[in-house]
């Protein structure tokens, strides 16, 4: 499933979204979007795929938060991988870091679940 | 480049800031600042305009401004607000306290503010006389990008 700014894939039983625009405050709520659709169904595993991503604010990064703290409540999680040197500063600067796993690769992050 | 003045009024819609985003790029470029800076400035305005779009002029008309003072070694912005009619400014004494109280890693919202301290080289946040909020950063070029944009002639803004 892709809505232009991201697409929706299955791979094994991980749910991957992969984000192909910036994530200002505009595309954030097509993030937040496609992540409270998930935690509507029975999906226990997301990984959020952030490898073309070049700017993302502080709403993009509580989508992932916010997502990460609801479905870990029904045993499952939200991880992140693909993160540029200032994608990640952003996660530092919220203190995200602390509380989501980031992953360099899409393949290391599905491995750890 | 002298002294420069810009203004840009933006509906109170999120979808505007992205094109201001890239418009503080290329400017930012041009004065000579380096790839993390910009990253950090276009993060920095993206948070500001998002609180000035979201909590200080969301449902109505009235927009916001954005006043941009460049030269050759800095970039002063203004981000503009008119507030709510039911709110006011969304920054007060109060509403600081209750964002920095319940700040932590796990919170969804409230680190934006935090952000843009961290981001810019200054930064002030006060409510105006239209009854919302100016917010008021300044980026200068360090001493290392000056010395790489003065030795790199193609770096340079046109006089």
């Amino acid at each position: 499933m892709s809505n232009g700014s991201m697409t929706v894939r299955e791979n094994s039983d991980v749910t991957v979204i992969e984000v192909q625009d910036d994530l200002g405050s505009y595309v954030a709520s097509d993030l937040r979007e496609n992540l409270e659709d998930l935690l509507g169904s029975k999906t226990q595993k997301i990984i959020v795929n952030l490898g073309s991503v070049q700017h993302i604010n502080s709403t993009g990064v509580g989508a992932i938060v916010g997502a990460a703290k609801r479905i870990r409540q029904r045993g499952g999680d939200v991880k992140v991988c693909g993160l540029a040197d200032n994608i990640k500063r952003t996660f530092d600067l919220t203190g995200a870091s602390s509380v989501v796993e980031i992953y360099e690769s899409e393949s290391s992050a599905i491995s750890a679940f | 480049m002298g002294q420069e003045h810009i203004e840009i009024h933006l509906p109170s819609r999120l979808w505007y800031i992205e094109p201001v985003l890239a418009f503080l790029k290329q400017l930012a470029q041009q004065i000579g600042f380096c790839q993390q800076r910009i990253a950090d400035i276009q993060l920095a305005i993206d948070e500001i305009c998002g609180n000035a779009i979201e909590h200080g002029s969301e449902g109505d008309d009235k927009g916001i401004a954005i006043s941009i003072d460049v030269n050759d070694h800095q970039l002063d912005i203004l981000v503009r607000d008119k507030g709510t009619r039911d709110r006011g400014s969304w920054l007060t004494a109060e509403k600081l306290e209750e964002i920095s109280q319940r700040r932590a890693p796990d919170r969804e919202r409230g680190h934006g503010i935090y952000m843009v301290e961290e981001l810019s080289d200054e930064v002030k946040m006060e409510p105006n006389s239209f009854g919302g909020t100016d917010v008021r950063v300044r980026f200068s070029l360090s001493t290392d990008e000056q010395r790489r944009r003065d030795t790199n002639p193609s770096n340079k803004p046109d006089d």
